[in-house]
């Protein structure tokens, strides 16, 4: 560490090599936590301290995160940020603003992208994909300018794709199928930081 | 940003731009370059000389020459371009050099030219190959909905304008699976009667887009034949026109017709492929002519005296070249016209005006279309290259410039074309259409070579054939150097090498 200012402690660096928390699993091949934090920090600066080794509590709202430029232009950036929030209201620690930062990455594994798409396009937070969470999906993308027809037609084909088990709407099963078979989920699902 | 059938079409351009300015270059090394820096030291190879008469050839007008006459011969080749090293006609039948060294200008002339073929192909196949590897490994399964909405956003997209464009793309794909979505319902649900009904249409249509074709042909035909006679600036250039005017409005109305036989988008995108065989089966019907008028199929005994009609062409090589130097022109004019007189005032209109856009409709960038222009210019320079040395060159220029131009319209007009291509598939499509043009010019130039040259002017004045140049420089070289290229010729050494390779 030499005369580096201790933002971490040791155990904390080793816990954030490999956690195993829930499903996610960090990876600091690419960003240290210290880059992170820099970035997390300059979010707030005065609320967000500098010294960590405490493991204080310390959330940022919704509205600072999506103001980050990777994420500004993101049409789903609300979401993104609420399927990481513990509260569901997308407000982050430093936690989960480093584990969205790794799923998001090059490095982290396709079943866990997967598990993490399904819950930024489940608007409902149902656990399933309907025809409303596939229409708000569609708005979002094409900019509202296709016909309101014309979303019907794309929302019905899309889950008649994809719909194994014929309930009309998508469950997790379902939505992992379909994303084994596309083969530039992992590239277009990668925000660079 | 706007679709993999636009990136293509600018591959394709890039493509192009580096294979004619390395040609050049080759053209310009071994032929040009030589003829300009050394001098004539021996006489023609051929120690024969033909009649007086087929000799007379005098492309100088006499006496004051107005200044606007310098124009019309910078756009028709005459005049003052007529002599030069822009064509065949001005390189010289002898050895140059100086005194330990000489070239022989006709044998690299006609090798360069044979080279010019064989390095094309080469960068063709190369191309080719590289394309097919994209269509075999790559290429997501578009038309797939789900695939399209929950993977197509790409999260790494920075920035308003990339976000905006990228919604766009992602806009017009539905679009398109959409539409060929509702075509496909709508041609299943047809009746018995109307699908009857239908096939009629088309069968008639079919035949009226023959038609069509056919009367483009026998109007290119009527067209040259009487551009050849006369002169004067418009006639010069008739065939030009008549190609381009067919080109233009051919494709047009059998788009209308597809239209009215409501055909899928693809069949569409298939028909307006198949106008490329319109393309160049045009420039062929104008060198089917005007060798027609060369060697006299209309009256026989013009031919008589120098197997050739020297009397309308007392230079025909130049001549052929001076009409492919007439069509390249002709279609960089064009394009920039349209591109200043069509595309800026429907910007204007769009910018200023969106109920008027809507009526007149958001300009298009029609991949298929711009595709074949480029590919038919290409045929035209590979088949008057043999013709007129500089070709390569100027078409350099011109798709320098063509391509500059398509960019700033696209970027500034256009929004992406509706009835898009599979881009990977249409990068082969379009290389395997370049290799037909290639094949034809190949046709052309293997015709030339074996029929007789002109004896008034060029390289092969006065040999038979212009392949005779290889035979009678091989007996010149020394004893050692024919025997060993015998060996390498013969059996015992290639079939090995063959074998190694």
């Amino acid at each position: 560490m030499g005369n580096k200012q201790t933002i971490f402690t040791d155990e904390q660096l080793d816990a954030y090599q490999v956690i195993l928390t829930k499903p996610i699993v960090v990876f600091v091949g690419f960003f240290s936590p210290s880059r992170l934090h820099g970035r997390y920090h300059e979010l707030a600066p005065h609320l967000v301290p500098m010294d960590y080794t405490k493991d204080p509590d310390c959330k940022l709202p919704l509205a600072l995160i999506v103001n980050m430029p990777e994420l500004k232009e993101n049409p789903f950036r609300n979401r993104i940020v609420e399927s990481f929030s513990e509260d569901g209201m997308g407000n982050l620690s430093f936690n989960e603003f480093v584990d969205m930062f790794s799923v998001l990455s090059e490095m982290a594994p396709r079943e866990l992208k997967a598990i993490y798409a399904f819950k930024i396009y489940d608007f409902n937070v149902d656990n399933y994909l309907c025809k409303e969470d596939l229409e708000k999906t569609l708005n979002k993308l094409t900019k509202e300018e296709l016909t309101p027809e014309e979303v019907q037609l794309v929302c019905e084909k899309a889950i008649e794709e994809a719909d194994l088990d014929g309930d009309n709407k998508l469950s997790f099963a379902d939505f992992e199928n379909m994303i084994s078979r596309a083969p530039d989920f992992l590239s277009t699902f990668h925000i660079r930081i | 940003n706007f679709g993999g059938g636009v990136q293509s079409y600018f591959l394709l351009l890039r493509f192009l731009v580096l294979l004619n300015l390395v040609s050049f270059l080759l053209i310009a090394g071994f032929v040009v370059i030589p003829s300009i820096v050394l001098r004539a030291v021996h006489s023609s190879p051929a120690n024969h000389t033909g009649p007086e008469e087929c000799m007379k050839y005098d492309p100088n007008p006499q006496g004051l020459v107005a200044f606007y006459n310098y124009v019309l011969d910078f756009l028709s080749g005459m005049g003052f371009m007529e002599y030069s090293y822009l064509f065949y006609g001005y390189y010289s039948n002898t050895l140059v050099g100086d005194r330990n060294f000489s070239y022989n200008i006709p044998l690299a002339y006609l090798f360069t030219v044979v080279f010019y073929f064989a390095f094309c192909l080469i960068c063709i196949m190369a191309m080719g190959t590289a394309a097919r590897i994209a269509v075999a490994t790559g290429g997501s399964a578009a038309g797939n909905y789900s695939m399209i909405v929950f993977t197509g956003w790409d999260y790494g997209c920075l920035g308003d304008r990339a976000t905006k464009l990228k919604q766009k793309n992602i806009h017009y794909r539905l679009q398109v699976d959409l539409e060929e979505q509702l075509m496909k319902e709508r041609a299943a649900s047809l009746t018995l009667s109307q699908k009857v009904v239908l096939y009629t249409l088309r069968i008639f249509l079919g035949f009226v887009a023959l038609g069509l074709i056919g009367a483009a042909c026998f109007s290119i035909f009527e067209a040259t034949v009487f551009s050849q006679g006369i002169l004067g600036l418009i006639l010069e250039y008739l065939p030009s026109i008549v190609i381009t005017a067919g080109n233009f409005l051919v494709p047009l109305l059998c788009e209308q017709i597809a239209l009215v036989e409501r055909y899928r988008p693809s069949t569409t995108v298939i028909l307006a492929l198949l106008s490329v065989f319109l393309r160049l089966v045009s420039l062929g019907v104008l060198l089917f002519t005007l060798w027609g008028q060369i060697k006299c199929q209309v009256d026989l005994e013009k031919c008589d005296l120098c197997q050739y009609n020297h009397e309308e062409y007392p230079c025909w090589e130049t001549r052929v070249g001076q009409e492919m130097y007439k069509l390249t022109l002709f279609d960089l004019i064009v394009t920039i016209g349209a591109l200043v007189l069509v595309e800026f005032p429907r910007m204007l209109v769009d910018n200023w005006s969106n109920k008027v856009a809507r009526w007149v409709g958001r300009q298009e960038f029609v991949v298929s279309a711009n595709v074949l222009n480029l590919v038919d210019g290409q045929t035209v320079v590979w088949t008057g290259a043999l013709f007129c040395p500089l070709l390569p060159l100027i078409n350099t220029a011109k798709f320098v410039i063509l391509f500059y131009c398509k960019k700033v319209t696209l970027f500034a007009n256009c929004r992406p074309a509706l009835k898009t291509f599979r881009s990977t598939t249409s990068n082969f499509f379009f290389l395997m259409v370049l290799l037909f043009g290639w094949a034809m010019a190949t046709l052309v130039m293997i015709y030339s070579v074996a029929i007789h040259p002109s004896m008034g002017c060029g390289p092969f004045r006065f040999f038979p054939y212009m392949w005779a140049i290889v035979p009678m420089s091989f007996y010149r070289l020394s004893e050692v150097t024919q025997d060993f290229l015998f060996f390498v010729g013969s059996q015992a050494f290639s079939v090995p090498l063959f074998a190694l390779s």
